[in-house]
């Protein structure tokens, strides 16, 4: 976007009504947002990676893998082109993967204010591979119980 | 990450309600200030009801908050859900009401994947025994 217009006033205009934006009235009218170059969901300036010029996203991919999106700033004026992919498979160890998102965040003057952001994010997704804990049978109390003891 | 524990105070759990609405049968108790220039209340004798004023307000570190410390997000789908991913420790799903007990399994089931809590997580999808 950078040769077309400024990320700061493409944010201005977009900041209350864009496609990935949700709203809630409830909690005190709580915004977040589906962009995938989110690395937080959260409705923000900083976070929102579709109005910046450079921007990291963390998703899940398939296979237990973790998919780095990156915007590259030489192609800002074809979005489709802009993103790069990079997949860390789900076999790399963890400590591995967490170093390679945070290389890709940081290095080279990229965007070093996303770093624990992004590692945070990879992380939370293999977690979700886990398959979680069965969640504990729940006592009968009262008459129900009496009723199962006898 | 989990921040020093504030406890959630209501400084005021019962409702305001209008001046004289008990009186009438006709005068719903929502709240309107009175505006009389000799009203008591308005006044604020001592002994009449007290009216709201941003002193009752809840600490804003609590406001909105379940007694669990989460606020409550409304979710429709799976979707909804991931975008709680970052944020399970400040927010809950809350299953819109106007989802099939088929949709809300899968919900729940990609919620618990996630670590997010379900604040209604048993409602239509548990059966009677």
């Amino acid at each position: 976007m950078a040769s077309q217009a400024s990320a700061d006033l493409v944010w201005e205009i977009v900041r209350n009504n864009n496609s990935f934006l949700v709203k809630r009235k409830a909690s005190g009218g709580v915004q977040f947002s589906r962009d995938s170059l989110n690395l937080t969901n959260k409705n923000a300036r900083k976070w929102a990676g579709f109005v910046n010029d450079q921007a990291i996203g963390v998703v899940a991919a398939e296979k237990d893998a973790v998919k780095v999106l990156s915007k590259k700033t030489s192609e800002s004026n074809k979005p489709a082109k802009a993103i790069t992919e990079t997949v860390y498979s789900g076999g790399k160890s963890a400590r591995k993967t967490y170093v390679a998102v945070a290389n890709q965040a940081a290095k080279s003057n990229y965007r070093a204010d996303l770093r624990e952001a992004a590692v945070a994010r990879a992380s939370a997704i293999r977690h979700s591979y886990k398959t979680p804990k069965p969640s504990p049978e729940l006592k009968l109390r009262g008459s129900k119980a009496k009723k199962a003891s006898e | 990450m989990v921040a020093k524990h504030i406890p959630i105070v209501k400084k005021k759990t019962k409702k305001f309600n209008r001046h004289q609405s008990d009186r009438f049968k006709c005068l719903s108790s929502s709240w309107r200030k009175p505006k009389g220039i000799d009203n008591a209340v308005r006044r604020r004798f001592r002994g009449r009801m007290a009216m709201p004023s941003i002193g009752y307000g809840s600490n804003r570190k609590t406001r909105h908050m379940a007694p669990n410390g989460l606020k409550a997000f409304l979710v429709s789908n799976t979707k909804d859900v991931e975008l709680l991913l970052m944020h399970k420790d400040t927010y809950a799903a809350e299953i819109a009401h106007n989802v099939s007990s088929r949709k809300r399994v899968d919900i729940i089931a990609r919620a618990k994947q996630l670590g997010v809590k379900v604040t209604n997580a048993k409602a239509k999808v548990t059966t009677e025994i």
